[in-house]
Order: structure tokens, then sequence, then C-alpha cells
């Protein structure tokens, strides 16, 4: 009961939060994305925590979906909202496509064979131009505002749905984490001989979270095509600034926990926006480096990421509330 | 006397992993009821037959029968619906789920399971220890104890048959002998059972029957009391 009230606490902040911010600035949009890559964090979390099966190509999924609901838009003028499923559905069968060769391996391997299969789909999407647009991307069309078109004349409405979307698949982590696919992932993930012997289909419940979660982040992808209007292969394909990012949101932020993800963006979004804006116009390239200083010494301080002092700020809370 | 159905049955057995092959033309049968052993020393292959049931060695030939089912062409998480549930070597437990998380994990192949709480009972009856241990983490116990979390993992499945892989390995004696009146207990239940034990004393006196294995062959069979008096067994096993 206590933790209900807690979590639509904190959904309420979060909904108030984007009202005070001015509708046409740089703030907005610096939320926005924070949402939408708590989000795809989340998603990543789906496979990357729960089946610890740390995957470095998660891009693959997220372009496909921007490109799907983008084509569908440009050549038959479909909603991006069924576009966006269209695109799940693609991204799913794409995600079945690399984990059934894919997830025998384990730790390295099979963040290496992701990652390629990322980079392929970027080479793909560069070289395919009558289908993609090739390496000059694609914008995507204006349409007259309206919820129906998913077109607005502000940021605000896609912040909401950035909140939206990741308050939806934060339920769904948390739904599969407790439930008997979590129990499931758990034992495989504790030890694979004995989830064996007690009859569980360890490849089969492998496949499925990493189905859920390629159609989830292939879902993302068209928000990110909604509120980023243009993007070409190298933005939504790209291993550094996609794959790896949201793998090391949920990793900072505490992997395979639901509040870790959203930590992680919380500081990584904002601290790489800060840092470009401070540095980029004195010394470019200085601000990734700082940047990149900045998250060797938060891993160093917090191996096992923000949850963990998350968690003691709530066991110090309340045990002032408790004496 | 009256034989009791054939529960398991193994005939032509060849087993092995990739080039190698550990057993060469292995028969075995299991009576239902019965409680068999098998002996011999590390590296005759003895774990490869119980791991063959369970569909965990890829490469696999001969007759694999259970209860009148073909085991051939089954997937290792079909097996326990069958009705065979297996003690793999080395105690493993989900190290960090609670002693009664690991139990039900056990029942997990089960669809329709309103009596968890009697089975649970059951495990508890056997093993008083896990029952004052219940909310604790099955990493956190002592070795005793995590072998007592795995053979009662399996028996939260009411097995037909209980496959054993060393269950005494690396335990102090006293464990150890508790650990095999707990066996003689579920045996007494009504479970059949197929014991791997390196220990032969230990075996030859909890089993009714036992096969002995010695470089991925039967070398020989028989009554726990004829191999107890077997020259050959008494001087490569026993040590007398």
């Amino acid at each position: 009961m206590k933790r209900w009230i807690a979590i639509a606490a904190v959904i309420a902040v979060a909904a108030v939060l984007p009202l005070l911010l001015n509708p046409t600035g740089y703030w907005i949009r610096i939320l926005t994305f924070t949402l939408l890559f708590a989000a795809m964090a989340q998603v990543w979390n789906i496979i990357g925590g729960l089946a610890n099966q740390t995957s470095l190509g998660h891009a693959a999924f997220f372009g496909i979906g921007a490109y799907t609901s983008t084509i569908l838009l440009l050549k038959f003028g479909l909603s991006p909202w069924i576009g966006m499923f269209a695109g799940g559905l693609l991204g799913g069968i794409a995600a079945l496509i690399i984990a059934v060769p894919t997830m025998r391996l384990q730790g390295h391997y099979f963040a290496l064979a992701t990652l390629a299969f990322g980079e392929v789909m970027r080479v793909i999407a560069n070289v395919w131009t009558p289908l993609t647009g090739g390496p000059g991307g694609l914008s995507v069309p204006f349409m007259p505002p309206s919820v129906a078109a998913y077109s607005f004349k502000q940021l605000l409405p896609h912040a909401y749905i950035a909140l939206i979307a990741l308050i939806v698949v934060t339920f769904i982590f948390e739904a599969i984490r407790r439930g008997a696919m979590g129990y499931r992932l758990r034992a495989i993930k504790e030890n694979a001989a004995a989830a064996e012997v007690i009859g569980i289909d360890t490849t089969k419940v492998k496949l499925q979270t990493a189905v859920i979660s390629g159609v989830l982040m292939a879902m993302l992808g068209t928000l990110y095509a909604q509120v980023a209007v243009f993007f070409d292969p190298d933005t939504v394909f790209s291993a550094a600034s996609i794959s790896i990012r949201v793998a090391l949101i949920a990793i900072l932020g505490g992997v395979g926990t639901a509040i870790g993800p959203i930590l992680g963006a919380l500081f990584i979004i904002p601290v790489e926006e800060l840092m470009n804006d401070l540095f980029s116009a004195s010394a470019a390239g200085l601000s990734q480096l700082i940047f990149g200083v900045i998250l060797i010494a938060v891993i160093l301080w917090r191996p096992r990421g923000f949850i963990t002092v998350f968690d003691a700020m709530v066991a110090r809370l309340s045990g002032r509330a408790g004496s | 006397m009256s034989e009791s159905a054939l529960l398991l049955e193994i005939a032509g057995l060849n087993a092995g992993y990739g080039e190698i092959e550990v057993l060469h033309g292995i028969d075995l049968q299991v009576r239902d009821g019965e409680f068999v052993c098998i002996i011999g020393a590390n590296t005759a292959g003895k774990s490869t037959i119980l791991r063959a049931i369970s569909r965990l060695v890829p490469h696999v030939t001969g007759t694999l029968r259970f209860a009148g089912a073909d085991l051939a062409g089954r997937a290792s998480h079909e097996i326990p619906a069958l009705g065979i549930a297996h003690v793999p070597e080395g105690r493993h437990v989900f190290a960090d789920m609670t002693v009664e998380e690991n139990l039900l994990l056990g029942a997990f192949t089960l669809r329709h399971q309103p009596d968890l709480p009697a089975r649970m009972d059951g495990v508890f009856e056997l093993f008083p220890r896990l029952r004052e241990r219940r909310a604790q983490l099955a990493g956190t116990l002592s070795g005793g104890e995590q072998q007592m979390v795995a053979v009662g993992r399996a028996l939260m499945l009411q097995p037909r048959l209980l496959l054993l892989d060393e269950p005494s390995h690396g335990l102090a004696p006293k464990v150890v002998e508790e650990m095999h009146d707990a066996f003689t207990t579920i045996h007494r239940r009504g479970t059949s059972i197929l014991l791997v034990e390196q220990n032969v004393g230990l075996a030859l006196d909890v089993a009714t029957r036992g096969y002995v294995l010695e470089s991925g062959r039967i070398a020989l069979q028989g009554s726990s009391a004829e191999l107890n008096q077997n020259p050959a067994v008494r001087a490569a096993y026993l040590g007398i």
C-alpha cells in the first residue's frame, strides 16, 4: 500500500514537471529525451537484466522501428500510431532471427554477436537507398497537428508520450520480473544446470525475452522518429549513441532493477547535454572526454549502480520515519 | 517371486560428448519400486548414464524407455513432467533464492498444484532442518543443507524415479549417513531410485541391486548382497 502511494507520488511529480518548463525551450527537449532513453534502457533491462544477456545491438530494433513507421507514413500516409505496431512486429521478427543463433552464447560472445548485428543493420540502411533514403536519411513529413496523426506544434505532448511509454515499459518489466517468467529467468541466471533438470525450457524463455525486448525497442524507435523529425542510418542504428548508451544507462543505474534505468537516464542524458553545452564551443571533443571521465568515476564509486545510493537513502528515510 | 513392472529400460546405450564416446553398449533396468545403484571408479561414466536419461548428453544412441514412453527425441525440459527427477552432481541450488522458493521451483512443471503445501510438508518431514531455514537464502546454507534442498526440490515433483548423482560427495560423514537414511525413507514411501555413488560401501548398504561400471561398460551386476560378497568388488572398491 505504502509502495503504491510512493509510486503514484513519483508519477504525479513527473506529470507536473513538463508543465513547469518553457514549452518551446531547451530543457523540455532534454526532459523528453531523458524519459525516452529511460524507457529504452528499461526495455534493454528486460534482456540485459532479467535474462542476463548483455545485448550491444539494440539499435537494430530501434532503427527498424524508426524506419518502419516513417516509411509507412511517407509512402502510404499511414499514421505513426499504426506504424509503431508494424515496426514492433518487424522488431520482434528481427529479434527472433538474431536470438535463435546467438542465445546459446554467453557473456562477451553474445555482446559481440549482437553488436555485429546492429552494425549490419546500419550498413543495410545506408546502401538500401530506394527504401531508406540511404545516408541522406529520412525527414518525417509535416502533418496538420492532431493526436491521431501523431503530430504536434510543441514538444510538450512528446514529453508526455515519452513519460507514458516509460511508465508502460516499467510496468511490463516489473510484471515479467515478478511473474512466472521472472522466476524462470532467475533460475537460469543462478544455476543453468539446475534450471534444466527441473524442467525449464531455457532456450524458449530466453527467446521470449529477446522478442519482447525487440518489439518494445522498435516501438520506441517510432517515438524517437516523431520527436527528432529527421534521422539517418548513423543516428538510429548507432552502436555508440544507441546500443551502448542504453546498456550503459541501465548498468550505471542498476541492472535488473526497475528503478535503475530511470536513475541512469536522469544522470547520463542531462550530464552529457550539459558537458556538450559547456565545452563544445571552447574545445570540441573535450566534452566527450570529460563525460567519459565522469562515467568512469561513477562506475568506480558505485560498481553496482545508482540503485545502491537510492536504496541507502530509502533505508535511511524509512528508518527515520520509524523512530 | 513376482517381478514388478519395468520402469526404466536402457538397452545398447552409447553416449558421449563430441568425438569422445563415454558409454559403450549399456544395458540397465530399474523395476517399479526398486532402489538401484551404479558404482565404479571416477570417469567410468556413471554420471553420463543419468545425464543421458535426462537428455543432457548431446550424442546418444540406443534404447531409452521410461514407463513405456520412448525418451529419444525428447528435450531435457520435458523429462521432469514424465516423472523423472534428477539431482545433479555438485550442489546445484538457486543460491539467491530462499529454501522455499527453491522447493517451489521443483514443482514448477506441474500445471495444477493444489497440494504444494502438503508436498513441501513432506520434504520438511524428511529434512526437518529445512523447515527451520525455509526463509533463508539457499546460498548461505551449509553443504549438507544445500544437498537437502537439491533433493527436496526433486521430491516436490513426486517423481516415480529419482536420479541421484553423487549425493554424498564432499559431505561430512555424519551428514552422509543422514542423507542415506533419507534415501531409504524416500524409497520406502514408494519412489524408485537410481543412485550413482563413489562410496561403494554406502551405496550397497542402501540399494537393493547394483551395477558396476568400468570404462563405460557394465562389468558386473547383481543384488547388493552378491556384490558385497564379490571378491573383485571387495578388492577394487571396498579395500578389503
